[in-house]
């Protein structure tokens, strides 16, 4: 079950602040997609099958060789002399 | 279980790349204005995609061989979740091997000295985080960070090490060799302003460790170690428990001090990369990369010892350091008398270097040069001007890097083993030191005496030898 | 010759070669009739008409001056707003890059420039393409060109809708779970999901980039292989993008061997499954069998694919943290945490929700019970259909389980709509090409009969639509009079 505090906890995690009707609202939600996906649980954790991920030979990975971007840059939030402004850290 | 218990986590740029881990972006970010050695991935834009450099794979991978790790056959990356704002995507991407070995380097052992090993649990290539230039503190409220994403994306090598270090030597020890290591395979120069960071965990009497974080260079580790042990055994003295936590080394204060507690809350929610293949690394590629690999120290060691029958203290000195160890060999394809001219590098040599320490890269902005000390060697086997005669020299190449031949022609500093010349001199000093010459019948020190005063008169340049015999041969000619 | 809005993009193509028109006519015709229709469908986020004009006019200047211009010249194309455009806002139909301007293009957009297409404007989707109606999109639904009071189906909701309508010749759509084939049933055009691997993914912003491709939604399927043969091929700004050999439209299907899906069929509506069968028995007219075949690890589908798309989503979405890009929200005052954690409550709800349960799902303790088996379903899935595609040619079924529905019919209960992408995650799960073609109506709303086929077998699929295409008589016109 999913509690407003687990909901708290995975809100902080993941960096958004709930409202009110969607901290009434989501847990009951979550619960049921949780739920949906707990049939995941009847498949067999055998360790032996192969996880089948792509794969790339070493040998066609990028050279290392340095381009130039030209105007690939960041537009918003910067300051005269260059740096992104963020919000202050304390 | 021993009283102290330290473990290392290291990080270390891999400087050697042009480029950066996951784009094209110069990985020597040092000297760029803000934001200006970035592109749409390096920065975190919206639909980019890490494009992986092959040559960082490789230069991790001897950096895991040199360090005694295993290399899997599959190599993968994984995304590390956590929120910062030096972080372009709000997510790292790394190397983990909880689901399996696949992280570049695996269970290393590296060799203190005879009697110390080191396990190395893993070493992981990561992307290095952009930089916060300026935090704001204090009264002068700046109500922001300043970000540069320059760095952001370079390639960096983290090396874990098991808590196996007893004492606070050990861990200098440790990083002296994995410097020198790191200095010869040269893809990590670890002299660069902030190219190195290191992280210890200690823990005392198998109480709770401590993580120190924050530590900036390798000369400081061992002071934040000490303090920590300090501060611990002082808790322990007084009955105070130790808690399990994070602190910081302020390199300033020279202490420790506590993290806020919610930077130990992470939860990283690690998963494989989806836009990086498993890489495949194929049979023969440990045996290509160490065919690659440049000689290590104490291969070098060996080497310098057996081949160039260099005494183990001179061969230590030299691969020390690595610029003069390979000053040294330039030299020898000059003129090849390795015991002479090693000798000449660690007394000679490096005694003038040594009023300069501060100067790290002497060899590559100094004057002298391999045909310099190549010469200036062969003119003293040859007899042809004396050993304190070629540290004058010496300093003079370095001032104006003419050739040693040219410097001594034109300060008339070559030997004087003219007999003509000499007798002159002999004959001089017999007349102002006469009741030397009178000792000298019979007390075999005063001819010593002689022999100096006929050395200085002719500044040092008379052949030792032949002024000597030429003093005997006066002195028996004045007894009878 | 009636509109040339109308026009395929092969007989576009022709008549501006031929001379019949110039691509400014022909541009200038598929503003009047974006004019006429986009106030009833609200297929575009942004258009840039202007920008399309001058392209037009730069085409037909270097046509008079015999110089070479691609395959596709002149056509239209619209792309959904999920795939970066130079210089041309992006949103994803998200409150978090409401002023995106990417300063650079798709790899896709890049290629469909090179070869002559001109660019008409962003296509509405589900916010970040989390959604199987448009109605998550920050914008406001589009409307079913066939019926304005149903969804046109997700998250290409814009592509669909603008291609049938003869908003623009064809479009660039992006499938993570459905998104391509949905609309394109819904909306009754012919949508393509390639192979993963096949088209290059660098500029379309991630929402599940181990499952998602983008594709062509199209009029035709003639057009289906112009576009596909433009925008795949590897590239070196995508490390997961795989050489592969270009498609062809011939006469002549060879016999393929083709297997219904007993599953797929069965939990589809009544209607549905009627027009399935009677277009299963158009196979054997096009010289092709057919048979029912099983799939076991079926049930897990779905399951597993919103474990790994809410995972992958939960990290993607992390980097929307409205410095570098966003709206205007002044950093001053706050702390960084506490801007970060507000600036994000301007995710849809939706969106809200899979970033949530992705964070879930990976937190430590739930990883080997929800990503891992979720991985290792998607593997057995994958090895299950591999083994049956040596013996069978192309699964068949309908993309839909459902016919198109009205407007907030499922969007209060998220289960309910994410049931309806129960036949297309499949495609998605085990990286194979799969294509929705258009094949009947019921009650004047579309079906579309899906088919699978194995990796880098795109061209049994365009075999098989094409011979289809030309044997089926279905309307193809929305009347929006
Ligand atoms: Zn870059």
């Amino acid at each position: 079950m999913i509690s407003k505090v687990d909901l708290a906890h995975l809100a902080q995690i993941s960096k958004i602040d709930l409202s009110e009707e969607e901290i009434e609202k989501f847990p009951m939600q979550l619960e049921r997609t949780i739920e949906y996906i707990d049939v995941l649980e009847e498949l067999s954790s055998d360790d032996s099958i192969d996880l089948d991920l792509q794969e790339i030979k070493f040998d066609q990975l990028r050279d290392d060789l340095i381009k130039n971007a030209d105007g690939e840059r960041i537009s918003k939030n910067l300051t005269e002399d260059g740096y992104l402004k963020g919000p202050k850290m304390k | 279980m021993s009283l102290v218990m330290i473990g290392l986590e290291i990080h270390a740029q891999v400087t050697a790349l042009k480029s950066k881990l996951f784009c094209s972006c110069r990985g020597n970010y040092r000297d760029f204005k803000p934001n200006t050695n970035i592109c749409a991935t390096c920065s975190g834009l919206p639909g980019t995609l890490p494009v992986i450099n092959r040559k960082a794979i490789e230069y991790s991978a001897m950096i895991s061989i040199a360090l005694g790790c295993k290399v899997p056959n599959k190599v993968m990356f994984y995304r590390k979740n956590y929120f910062y704002p030096d972080l372009p995507k709000n997510f790292q991407i790394t190397q983990y091997n909880v689901y399996g070995f696949s992280s570049i380097g695996v269970e290393g052992i590296f060799e203190l000295d005879d009697l110390k090993k080191i396990r190395i649990s893993r070493i992981q290539l990561e992307e290095d985080p952009g930089r916060i230039a300026y935090v704001d503190s204090g009264m002068n409220v700046t109500n922001s960070a300043l970000i540069d994403y320059n760095r952001a994306g370079v390639a960096l090598i983290e090396i874990v090490t098991e808590p196996e270090f007893t004492n606070p030597k050990e861990v200098r020890l440790f990083l002296n060799k994995l410097s020198l290591t790191l200095q010869h395979l040269g893809v990590c120069d670890t002299l660069l302003e902030g190219s190195v960071r290191c992280d210890a965990n200690v823990s005392l009497k198998g109480g709770n460790k401590v993580e120190i974080k924050n530590i900036n260079s390798f000369k400081e580790v061992e002071k934040a170690i000490n303090y920590e042990i300090t501060r611990q055994s002082s808790m322990y003295n007084r009955n105070i428990k130790v808690e399990f936590e994070t602190r910081h080394w302020d390199d300033r204060k020279k202490i420790t001090f506590k993290a806020r507690s919610k930077e130990e809350e992470h939860d990283y929610r690690y998963f494989p990369e989806p836009d990086i293949p498993v890489i495949v690394l194929g049979d023969g590629f440990v045996s290509n990369i160490k065919d690659l690999m440049p000689e290590l120290p104490l291969q070098r060691f060996n080497r310098f010892v057996s081949k160039y029958k260099l005494s183990e203290h001179t061969s230590n000195i030299l691969i020390n350091d690595k610029k003069l160890a390979d000053f040294f060999e330039s030299i020898l394809k000059i003129h090849f008398s390795p015991v002479e001219i090693a000798n000449f590098l660690i007394t000679d040599f490096k005694s003038l270097i040594e009023d300069d320490v501060e100067n790290i890269d002497y060899l590559t902005n100094m004057k002298v040069k391999p045909e310099h000390i190549g010469e200036l060697v062969k003119m003293i086997e040859e007899n042809k001007i004396s050993r304190i005669t070629a540290k004058d020299i010496l300093i003079k190449i370095f001032d104006s890097g003419k050739l040693p031949s040219e410097i001594a022609n034109s300060t008339n500093s070559f030997k004087i083993s003219d007999e003509k010349i000499l007798i002159d001199a002999v004959e001089s000093v017999f007349n102002t030191e006469k009741s030397a010459v009178e000792d000298a019948q019979t007390n075999h020190e005063a001819i010593n005496f002689l022999l100096g005063k006929v050395m200085k008169f002719t500044k040092g340049r008379a052949d030792p030898k032949i002024a000597m015999r030429l003093i005997n041969t006066r002195l028996n000619k004045a007894g009878t | 010759m009636s509109n040339l809005y109308d026009l395929l993009a092969s007989e576009v193509v022709d008549g501006i070669k031929e001379g019949l028109f110039t691509t400014e006519e022909y541009v200038c015709s598929v503003i009047k009739r974006i004019e006429d229709v986009e106030s009833k469908l609200h297929s575009f986020i942004s258009l840039d008409s202007e920008g399309a004009v001058s392209s037009a006019k730069l085409i037909d200047r270097k046509l008079r001056e015999k110089e070479k211009i691609g395959p596709l010249c002149g056509i239209i194309v619209g792309i959904k707003d999920n795939i970066s455009t130079k210089n041309i806002k992006t949103t994803c139909a998200s409150k978090m890059l409401e002023d995106y301007i990417p300063p650079y293009d798709a790899t896709v957009v890049r290629h469909m420039k090179e070869n002559g297409a001109i660019i008409m404007g962003k296509l509405n989707l589900d916010e970040f393409g989390m959604g199987s109606t448009t109605e998550y999109s920050r914008y406001g639904p589009t409307h079913n060109p066939w019926n304005l009071d149903y969804v046109p189906g997700g998250s290409s909701g814009g592509c669909g809708a603008a291609v049938a309508s003869g908003e623009c010749t064809v479009s660039l759509g992006s499938d993570t779970g459905g998104s391509i084939r949905c609309p394109a049933s819904f909306c009754s055009v012919v949508g393509l999901k390639p192979t993963y691997g096949k088209v290059s993914r660098y500029g379309l912003i991630s929402y599940a980039n181990s499952l998602e491709q983008i594709g062509p939604i199209c009029r035709s399927v003639k057009d289906i292989v112009m576009i596909m043969n433009v925008i795949s091929g590897k590239d070196m700004n995508d490390n997961t993008t795989i050489p592969s050999s270009s498609i062809t439209i011939n006469g002549k299907t060879k016999k393929l061997n083709v297997a219904i899906l007993k599953e797929l069929i069965d939990s589809c509506d009544g209607s549905v499954k009627k027009t399935i069968y009677s277009t299963a028995e158009k196979f054997k007219e096009i010289g092709c069998e057919y048979s029912e075949i099983s799939i076991k690890n079926l049930n897990y589908a779905l399951p597993s694919y919103y474990t790994l798309a809410s995972a992958e989503a939960s990290s993607n979405l992390s980097r929307y943290d409205n410095i570098r890009y966003g709206f205007d929200l002044p950093i001053d005052d706050y702390k960084w945490e506490q801007y970060f954690s507000t600036v994000r409550k301007n995710f849809g709800e939706e969106v809200k929700r899979r970033i949530l349960i992705g964070s879930y799902v990976l937190s430590s303790g739930y990883y080997s019970k929800y990503y891992l088996k979720a991985r290792r379903l998607r593997s057995l899935l994958r090895l299950e259909l591999l083994t049956l595609f040596k013996q069978y040619d192309l699964f068949i079924g309908p993309t839909m389980p459902i016919l198109p529905f009205k407007f907030g019919e499922k969007i209060d209960d998220p289960i309910k709509m994410y049931l309806v992408d129960i036949n297309t995650v499949i495609a998605n799960l085990a990286s194979i090409p799969a294509v929705s073609l258009p094949v009947g109506f019921s009650n004047g709303l579309p079906i579309g009969l899906q088919m699978m086929a194995a990796p880098f077998e795109e061209q049994k699929l365009i075999d098989a639509s094409y011979a289809l295409e030309n044997t089926i008589n279905i309307r193809r016109r929305p009347n929006l009079t």
